[in-house]
């Protein structure tokens, strides 16, 4: 997909769609949003669409610095207390690390 | 009954050049139409004659196949120049292409190899085998093994006609939404659950503690944001990247569940049947071509790694196409030839780096060195130049697999048995040349 080819509303209506999507438990696809789209909100000339896809890429980013700030949180807990956690954390794990504790 | 899919999948491809724009030519395209406005109005209808079939090329599922698809510019550079410049030009055009197909390629065979070299739940050889190889080979006896290799192959190779088959009879009768639901399923089964084996092995290798909520996060994103980007739109390196991902899980899969023998023999008797089934009139391949030429239409979403995004193929679920962007399209590709004219596109099919990476993965599995490896990596990528070179002469639907298989094999076969004990030779006798 090439941003340059499409129309204004078309570039909005993609944008929105990607924020939306977010939604479901994606930070990948806000990630994905704020990268595509950051030329395009701040570094082009006004148009008419312009303001919302900023505002949009904005609410995207928050998004995502709250998704990241979360799950590193989590993983930081996780990797600490594993061990600790016993059957509880053998539950949670995927893979569990031969050869320590 | 997935896998099927899988390999019906992972095997259709197709190559052809496109006149489609790279981004970085954005500009230079917006000045060039303008420009080109008045001379280009006259051969409107050559060109669009000739965009057309390129638009067709969104399938993605023939078995290699490379074409030029739009020899409009280079025709047009020989009514407007000299020789010499037309040439060079031809030239410069073809060799940009080959750069832009050697990244894509060399970055999945590297994946492939990187995973091979380091997980080595890819290289341990299990009992299961894939149904397409019922036969299994017996180490002991060189016969026998050399027999069941090869009807592994003509099993494998059957259930590829058969595929292509029922995928050209479906096409014929327009059972687009049947086409469409399988490739979705495929593509799928490709990014979440090889990629969650995938995941799963990696961390065991490197003895990594993961949790589920962690692993179902990672895995849910990087699989609906792949589906959202092939299937649908999204940034053009976002989905050359996640189609270069497919090809080297597709590849890794192949190179753990293909019996040794059998690998090596299919990767053969591929290439001939490629070459068969794209160049003869008969071949299923051409006549879906050949189908999609007369239909004007481009058919589903291409899973094909495009260097430059044509955004035709983001719209390839229209079975109309709009006449208005057909114009856009072919004034693209009318671009001046003074302004750059590089505006073509490479396309080429998944298939091709999935047997390409097979062919360096298992030469990476069972040769003992890098040595090897290199050269069958080097081998590929001349044969892609020559195919290249071939596709810019006969500008028609060429088989991209034949000649770098045939040379990576050579180049294995030989390494592996000639260069190597040579070697070792050489440094046991600590003799540097």
């Amino acid at each position: 997909m090439n941003l340059e080819r499409m129309p204004n509303e078309e570039k909005l209506s993609l944008c929105r769609r990607y924020y939306l999507g977010g939604f479901a438990f994606l930070p990948f696809l806000w990630l994905v949003n704020v990268l595509w789209f950051f030329k395009e909100a701040f570094l082009k000339p006004a148009y008419t669409e312009q303001p919302q896809i900023k505002s949009y890429i904005k609410k995207s980013a928050m998004g995502l610095i709250l998704w990241v700030a979360v799950l590193t949180t989590w993983i930081t807990i996780f990797q600490h207390f594993r061990a600790r956690w016993g059957e509880v954390g053998d539950y949670l794990s995927f893979t569990i690390p031969l050869g320590t504790a | 009954m997935c896998l099927l899919q899988l390999w019906a999948f992972g095997f259709c491809h197709l190559l052809f050049m496109n006149t489609s724009d790279s981004e970085e030519d954005s500009y230079n395209e917006r000045s060039a139409l303008v420009q080109c406005e008045s001379p280009t109005i006259p051969s409107y209808n050559q060109d669009h004659d000739m965009s057309l079939p390129q638009e067709t090329d969104t399938k993605r599922r023939r078995p290699v196949s490379s074409g030029l698809d739009e020899p409009g510019p280079v025709e047009r550079e020989r009514a407007s120049t000299p020789d010499g410049e037309e040439e060079e030009l031809t030239l410069k055009y073809g060799a940009k292409h080959v750069i832009m197909l050697f990244i894509p390629v060399t970055l999945c065979m590297v994946v492939v190899v990187a995973t091979i070299k380091s997980v080595s739940f890819y290289t341990e050889k299990t009992s299961q085998r894939l149904i397409y190889t019922p036969f299994e080979e017996d180490p002991n006896s060189v016969g026998q093994r050399l027999l069941n290799s090869i009807l592994n192959t003509m099993v494998m190779i059957s259930v590829i006609v058969v595929m292509t088959i029922i995928l050209v009879v479906l096409y014929k009768y327009r059972c687009y939404k049947f086409i469409h639901g399988w490739l979705i399923l495929s593509s799928l089964m490709l990014l979440f659950w090889f990629s969650f084996m995938y995941l799963g092995e990696v961390f065991k290798t490197y003895n990594v503690a993961m949790d589920y909520p962690t692993l179902v996060m990672i895995i849910w994103n990087f699989g609906v944001v792949g589906m959202i980007c092939i299937h649908w739109k999204g940034p053009l390196r976002l989905q050359q990247a996640y189609l270069i991902v497919i090809s080297a899980l597709m590849a890794l899969i192949f190179i753990k569940y293909l019996p040794e023998w059998s690998a090596w023999v299919i990767l053969g008797a591929i290439s001939i049947y490629d070459l068969i089934a794209v160049l003869c009139p008969k071949g299923p391949l051409r006549m879906l071509v050949e189908t999609a030429q007369e239909r004007n239409e481009p058919i589903f979403p291409a899973l094909i790694y495009s260097s430059a995004m044509v955004w035709m193929v983001g719209m390839a679920d229209s079975s109309n196409p709009d006449s208005g962007e057909l114009h856009f399209t072919s004034c693209h590709m009318l671009k001046c030839l003074l302004v750059d004219f590089l505006t073509g596109g490479v396309k080429l099919g998944l298939g091709d780096f999935i047997f390409y990476s097979v062919l360096v993965g298992k030469a990476a599995t069972t040769g003992g060195d890098w040595n090897t490896t290199l050269a069958c990596f080097v081998a590929i990528l001349i044969g892609l130049c020559l195919t290249l070179l071939l596709l810019a002469i006969f500008k028609k639907a060429l088989p991209a697999l034949p000649i770098s298989i045939t040379f990576g094999l050579v180049f294995y076969f030989s390494t592996d048995n000639l260069v190597r004990p040579f070697m070792d030779s050489l440094a046991a006798h600590q003799y540097y040349i």
